[in-house]
């Protein structure tokens, strides 16, 4: 893995970001140094390799001294000739011919005033002014030679500028646009940048909030391998690991359940066959004591199967391991299909049963059926077994500004006396927590005259 | 007679079972394992099962019934009482009881199931009323003369008797005579209840076979 490090460090933002810093901090002397290089490509297209301007006047120095040398006719002509072949060189330039005894002989495109007669002081002092001066100035012998006098060229010096500067003051606005479309460029390049890592991690974020169906994130498709793709990467394993460890706690959940499952069945076996023993007992014929002993029997077995449903509901409960799922459901429909199992019960027990379901402004409650059903099953049960001397069931609906409310009402001995068959108060435990898991809530109200449960479903505003 | 397919691998349980069933007048078959189901069920009536079974458990061995024949009615008794194995017995078979249970339950079980099914040709004595269940022909015993119901009437009352002594909700009626969501405070299922009252009872005010329970709904005792 080591021998791809090299790569690694390339492909990582961290590369790409020192790579925007060097260009921050080189920006404007590459830009400068590209156009520079592009502007001498086209000077060295125009002029040659000669750039500056000594290198121009030397030579322009050395051709007219040459040329001037090669002059053998001296006659009016013949210069004239000489310095019309210059001026197209260089049509800006002035050209004149001093003869040998100082008299201004042939003249071209001279605008000084110039003296007829040329003294030597006169000569001295346009030597002196003109020395190093604008214009550029060349003083040479016809045929090399002082008995023929002396031509001089002018040159307006801007005509030597540098190609370089030349094409800079040509080219100066598209330079200074140039120089400020790489800046623009490499600020767009830097914002691409870092939009792309912005985007890269809302996209992170945005995907580590999905939840799948189990309620775990989903894992990324990790597209690059830099620093955000190993985060991406980090990410899926993170999910991996927690969907194993999801899935090894539904394992224990269902062993747990498992477990319960069977030790209820376990306990319930045996007690269905003492039933079926006294069952047996009760059909022989026996005596009154007998019956009694048979009917307490019966009565127990029915205790302890509520018992150990309870206590295995508890269990269940307290661990969390009680399954859940909430839905919308009609609970007025829902408690009157309720009570129509339970109505039986307690007509035979010759209870007087009292039933008036209103409809809420919302029947629709976001409710577990099953625990709603095991909290009125426990309310029902405790009535049947702990009120059974009031002989009086009521279910009732009640709507206030705040709640609806269903109510239990029995008229029974209360909850502070005890019953026959007062036991730890578990079922009303299940009643609790079930309630309170379900976002209900409820209240009970005891007295000595009977017992009212309201179960309460606030009203959302 | 009935005849019961029962699996129960028990023995105190299942000879207990058997023995106070075949008492009621029932013909039981009682296996101990899922093993020659398939030998027995062809002519039986209606199958009785456990779920902790050697072997196959009571929910294949249910499952299996009800693919090969789902005129049987099934009905689960089980000491496993835990909602999730409630729900599973309950996609297949048509009723669950659990352990420990009163015989006079199953019984009673057994013959809601008979009947809706249908399995039960006999002639129903209701009050002053005589109902042949099969073809749902309904005789006036002091008249001698017979009831004839229009389309709804007979459809409400077929599902009264096949729920015989059940407390069934306005919806449950509703919705198992009309086939459409019951919507609250429609007075449609009170109209057609007053109209079989008129012509079933002997006096519609004040009705002796379709029982009003307050706040729930209606009964059909017998």
């Amino acid at each position: 893995m080591k021998i791809f490090r090299p790569f690694k460090f390339l492909r990582s933002l961290l590369a790409k970001y020192m790579l925007i810093i060097f260009l921050a901090i080189s920006i404007v002397q590459i830009a400068y140094f590209t156009l520079a290089i592009f502007v001498l490509e086209i000077a060295k297209k125009e002029h040659g390799d000669i750039v500056t301007e000594a290198e121009i006047t030397s030579e322009v120095e050395e051709k007219w001294h040459a040329e001037a040398k090669n002059i053998k006719n001296f006659t009016d002509e013949v210069v004239s000739k000489h310095f019309e072949k210059w001026q197209e060189r260089y049509p800006k330039a002035s050209m004149f011919w001093v003869g040998q005894d100082g008299t201004l002989l042939t003249t071209l495109n001279v605008m000084e005033q110039l003296p007829s007669k040329w003294t030597p002081a006169f000569t001295t002092k346009f030597i002196k002014e003109r020395y190093g001066g604008d214009p550029f100035t060349i003083i040479t012998f016809l045929g090399g030679d002082e008995s023929n006098g002396f031509i001089v060229i002018e040159i307006p010096r801007d005509v030597f500028t540098p190609p370089l500067k030349h094409i800079y003051e040509t080219y100066g606005t598209f330079l200074f646009f140039g120089v400020i479309a790489i800046i623009l460029f490499f600020i767009v390049v830097s914002f691409l940048f870092f939009k792309g890592i912005r985007k890269r991690l809302l996209h992170l974020q945005e995907a580590m909030e999905i939840r799948d169906v189990d309620g775990l994130p989903v894992e990324i498709d990790v597209k690059k391998m830099d620093e955000i793709g190993q985060l991406q990467q980090s990410f899926n394993k993170m999910v991996c690991e927690l969907r194993d460890s999801k899935n090894r706690e539904l394992k224990e959940e269902q062993l747990r359940r498992e477990l319960i499952a069977n030790l209820s069945h376990d306990l319930r076996t045996p007690l269905t066959k003492i039933r079926a023993q006294s069952y047996s007992i009760s059909k022989e014929e026996l005596t009154e004591e007998g019956q009694q002993a048979i009917k307490a029997m019966e009565t127990s077995i029915i205790s302890i199967d509520a018992l150990i449903e309870n206590l295995m509901s508890y269990t269940l409960l307290m661990a969390s391991k009680y399954k859940y799922e909430a839905k919308e459901i009609n609970v007025l429909r829902f408690v009157r299909e309720q009570m129509s199992t339970w109505y039986t019960v307690f007509e035979k027990e010759g209870f007087n049963i009292d039933i008036e379901l209103h409809s809420f402004e919302n029947n629709e409650w976001q409710v577990d059926p099953i625990w709603l059903g095991r909290i009125f099953d426990n309310l029902f049960q405790n009535v049947l077994r702990h009120a059974n001397s009031g002989k009086y069931i009521g279910v009732k609906t009640e709507s206030t500004e705040h709640y609806d409310a269903f109510i239990i009402r029995d008229c029974g001995n209360g909850m502070k006396n005890e019953s026959n068959a007062k036991g730890a108060g578990i079922g009303l435990s299940i009643v609790d927590i079930m309630v309170k898991g379900m976002s209900l809530d409820w209240d009970i109200c005891s007295s000595e005259s009977g017992t009212e449960i309201k179960i309460k479903h606030y009203k959302v505003k | 007679m009935f005849r019961i397919l029962y699996i129960e691998d028990e023995k105190e349980i299942g000879q207990w079972v058997t023995k106070d069933l075949m008492e009621r007048g029932y013909e039981v078959t009682w296996l101990e394992s899922g093993e020659e189901v398939d030998k027995h069920i062809a002519y039986k009536d209606i199958a009785i099962l456990d779920v902790m079974l050697p072997g196959l458990d009571g929910f294949s061995i249910g499952k299996r019934i009800k693919r090969e024949n789902k005129e049987i009615p099934i009905l689960m008794l089980s000491a496993r009482t835990a909602v999730e194995d409630k729900l599973e017995g309950l996609n297949f078979a048509d009723d669950y009881l659990t352990k420990p249970f009163h015989p006079d339950e199953l019984v009673a079980r057994v013959e809601v199931l008979l009947r809706r099914y249908q399995k039960n040709d006999d002639v129903l004595e209701l009050q002053h009323l005589k109902i042949f269940t099969k073809e749902m022909r309904i005789m006036h015993t002091e008249t001698d003369e017979e009831i004839q119901l229009t389309g709804k009437q007979f459809y409400l009352f077929q599902y009264f008797i096949r729920h015989l002594n059940q407390i069934l909700t306005k919806e449950q009626l509703y919705e198992g005579v009309w086939g459409e969501s019951y919507i609250e405070g429609d007075k449609t299922l009170m109209v057609h209840i007053r109209y079989l009252r008129e012509k079933i009872e002997i006096n519609p005010a004040k009705p002796a076979i379709i029982e009003t329970i307050r706040g729930i709904g209606y009964r059909v005792k017998l």
